[in-house]
Order: structure tokens, then C-alpha cells, then sequence
């Protein structure tokens, strides 16, 4: 059976008018963003000391989004999944990466695109913030000999939670929405526990429940996607190697 | 019910996975933003050293075939995500030129940390191969062990550094 999505890749669009649409896109990312309080790097940081939480509880809910999204397209059958674009898992890079990153984080206040997005409503830090960005990227890129074996290491594909874990594919997704809704009740606890509000929020309880309401429609979802064998998501017998940046010669088209 | 400037956490979260719903369908692939930032600079040093950024073992795949840096499908989606903030900002009323910082921060003390904070950012993005969206959402809604990793360490690192720097945020 042909499947419609992705769009560009089974031939719906053109290659331009995908680039085109990646615009609008960008558009509802950077809108979002904004409402999420994230142009904000105090409510970036303060995530750190559980002043405010929301910044997991946002990354937990747009993961939760996406991944049914992602998998519940695949598995009705109308996104084609070995087109889409799977990121290999290279373990120590990323461990040291993440750990760096967070420094960098609760440091500087933003990650790359909350402070692309605060730069656009006219935040100086942003501004400065990705200043150190950049120089940290051509720092990382020009020296690329140094620590390209290190990031190269550790590879081992596209390497699922469900394959480490040896459980069903659609048991993880559960799985992974349950964590997110745990983590996000764990950390509000924590939060009034640490910072007990002063002020009363009027609309408190309406947003609890559209909140709940929402979080109830993405468990049952989890749910329905756990009684699906693996198979009826994603087949996996293809292995992509090209994911290795080469440290010293560039063969373009080669490696890719 | 109105939300206001500032949403609650899970309908904005939900925004943000809709957006990156709409590029797996569209394009078959992700969000990010790192990965412009990377091909603007590789871009700003070709324009000074055009050779030795060709030769680049990191740098060159962006040129290869006389191919531009900044035709790619992450610059388009940076252009969106400027004008989406821009606009959200000004609908709210919520454009103002200023430095946020925590109330017993100096401005010039923020800035040296913004500065600090983003080298360290970006020296590690690229490390990771992508950063809080790219790598982060994007892989974490695709199960990847990496992405997950990444997430979680993410959070270490930051809690470690937290007591250091809490003079700048609380």
C-alpha cells in the first residue's frame, strides 16, 4: 500500500515547496515557544531549582505529541516510517554532550532555540547567548580532528527505547507517556513543596482539568497502542551507516 | 477560558510537538535549531577563509558540490521560528528590548554568564549531534536510547551547576 507522508519524500510535494513549508512551520514552533514562557531565560533556569517546572513539563508534553503522532501515523498506515529521518544514538558523545549542555543551560539561561526565538521579542541576553553559540560551534567544527573519534564512538544506530529495553514497541510508548505524566506531578509536588505559591490563579481549577483531560486522552492512547506487536509500527531490518562524519577526508555523496 | 501571554505548560507543550508532527509528515524529519546556527557560521567563515572551511572535516559536507550553507531545510524552519516569536511577542504586547535576569543579578554579570553558558551550549550541541529540539524532543519522540540519554543529562548537568550560579536567576 503507498502512503501519503511524508510528504516530500513519496513525491506529494515538490523539494522547494517542502522548503517552502518549513517556514510556517518554524512559524508555529517559534509562536509556540514564545506562549510557553521559553523566550524567558529566568523560566528556562529556575526549571533547575524547581522555581518553575514548567520547562519539563512542556518538553515532556511535546515529546508525548509528537511520539503518538509519529507512531500512530505509522501505524494506521498513513506515514511511511523507514522515510523518516531516525536519529542513530552515539551513547558517550551524547552523554558528555547532554551533561555540557546542561551546563551551559542553567548557565547561560537558554538553549539555541528559545534564544533564537527570545532574540525575536528583543532580549539582549539572547542576543549574547548566541553570540557564545556560534563561537562554540566554530570552536567544535574547527578543531574537529581533536574529539571527531570521540564523537564518532559509541555508535549503534537508530537504537530504540523498545529494542534496549526488549519490550513491545507500543508498550514503550506507554510506557514513556506514563514517565512523562509521573515526572510531571513528582515535579509540581516538588515545586510547592520547595516554592510554596503565594498568589491564587483564578482559573487554577480549569486549567487542572483541561490539563488532566488532555493528559487522559494521551494515556488512553498509550494504552490502545500496547496491545500493537511492534511490527505494525516500524520494520526493522534496515541498518543506515551514514550517519559517521569521517574525521579527517570529506567525500561528499560517498559517506552520505 | 482565556490563556494569555503565557500558557499552561501541557497545551503549549502540545503546541510545540503539533509543529514537529507537521515536519515528520511534511519532510520526514525533525525541528531543530542548531543545526542553522552551525552552517551560519560555517557560511560567515567561508566568506573569510574560503579554502581552509572547504577543507574542513567538519565544516566542508556544507559545500560540497558548490552547495550553499544556508539553502537547508533548518534555515528555512529558524526563519519561521523568528517570525512565529516575533509575532506571538508583539500580539501579546511582550517586544521590549531588555536583559532578563534574577533580581540580585547585575546586568553585566548576567551577560558574561549568557556569553559562558552559550559557548559551552554550543561546543556541546554539535558534540551531541543536535540540541534541546533537534536531539532532544525529536529523538525522544522517536525512542532513541541517545536522545533520552541526552535529556537526562541534560538535567544533571544543569542541577550541578545550579547552586553555582543561583546569585544570577533567584
Amino acid at each position: 500500500m503507498d502512503m501519503i507522508a511524508p510528504l516530500a519524500k513519496t513525491g506529494m510535494i515538490s523539494s522547494s515547496l517542502n522548503l517552502w513549508l518549513a517556514v510556517p512551520i518554524g512559524f508555529v514552533f517559534g509562536f509556540a515557544l514564545f506562549h510557553a514562557g521559553f523566550t524567558d531565560s529566568r523560566r528556562i533556569a529556575w526549571a533547575f531549582y524547581f522555581k518553575d517546572v514548567g520547562v519539563p513539563v512542556v518538553m515532556f508534553s511535546a515529546i508525548a505529541t509528537g511520539m503518538l503522532g509519529l507512531w500512530g501515523l505509522s501505524l494506521i498506515g498513513f506515514l511511511d516510517i523507514s522515510m523518516v529521518y531516525m536519529l542513530p544514538t552515539f551513547l558517550l558523545p551524547m552523554a558528555v554532550g547532554g551533561l555540557i549542555f546542561g551546563l551551559g543551560m542553567v548557565i547561560g539561561g537558554y538553549c539555541p532555540g528559545t534564544a533564537a526565538a527570545s532574540i525575536a521579542t528583543g532580549k539582549i541576553d539572547a542576543v549574547v547567548f548566541i553570540v557564545g553559540f556560534l563561537v562554540g560551534s566554530l570552536v567544535f567544527g574547527d578543531f574537529f580532528p581533536v574529539w571527531g573519534d570521540f564523537y564518532n564512538s559509541n555508535y549503534m544506530g537508530a537504537y530504540r527505547l523498545d529494542q534496549w529495553l526488549g519490550i513491545g514497541l507500543g508498550t514503550t510508548v506507554l510506557l514513556v507517556v506514563l514517565i512523562a505524566v509521573g515526572g510531571t506531578i513528582f515535579m509540581r509536588f516538588v515545586q510547592n513543596k520547595v516554592w510554596p505559591s503565594t498568589e491564587t490563579d483564578p482559573q487554577e481549577k480549569q486549567v487542572v482539568k483541561l490539563q488532566g483531560a488532555l493528559i487522559a486522552v494521551a494515556v488512553t492512547i498509550g494504552f490502545v497502542f500496547a496491545f500493537f506487536p511492534s511490527e505494525r509500527f516500524i520494520d526493522d531490518h534496515v541498518e543506515t551507516p551514514y550517519y559517521i562524519v569521517p574525521k579527517t577526508t570529506v567525500m561528499p555523496g560517498n559517506s552520505e | 477560558m482565556k490563556f494569555g501571554t503565557r500558557w499552561p505548560p501541557v497545551p503549549a507543550g502540545i503546541l510545540i510537538g503539533i509543529s514537529m508532527l507537521l515536519a515528520f509528515v511534511v519532510a520526514g524529519r525533525g525541528i531543530g535549531a542548531s543545526g542553522a546556527m552551525t552552517r551560519f557560521v560555517a557560511w560567515v567563515q567561508h566568506g573569510l577563509f574560503p579554502a581552509a572551511t572547504e577543507q574542513s572535516a567538519y565544516f566542508g559536507k556544507y559545500f560540497a558540490d558548490g552547495a550553499h550553507p544556508l539553502n537547508d531545510y533548518v534555515v528555512f524552519l529558524l526563519v519561521g521560528l523568528l517570525i512565529g516569536s516575533f509575532v506571538a511577542a508583539w500580539l501579546s504586547g511582550e517586544l521590549r528590548v531588555e536583559v532578563l535576569r534574577g533580581p540580585r543579578s547585575s546586568i553585566a554579570y548576567r551577560l558574561v554568564l549568557a556569553l559562558a553558558g552559550g559557548v559551552l551550549a554550543g561546543f556541546a550541541a554539535r558534540l551531541a549531534r543536535g540540541c534541546t529540539s533537534g536531539q532532544g524532543l525529536v529523538g525522544g519522540a522517536e525512542l532513541s536510547v541517545g536522545a533520552w540519554v541526552f535529556l537526562m543529562c541534560i538535567f544533571v548537568g544543569g542541577w550541578m551547576a545550579a547552586w553555582f550560579v543561583r546569585k544570577q536567576w533567584i
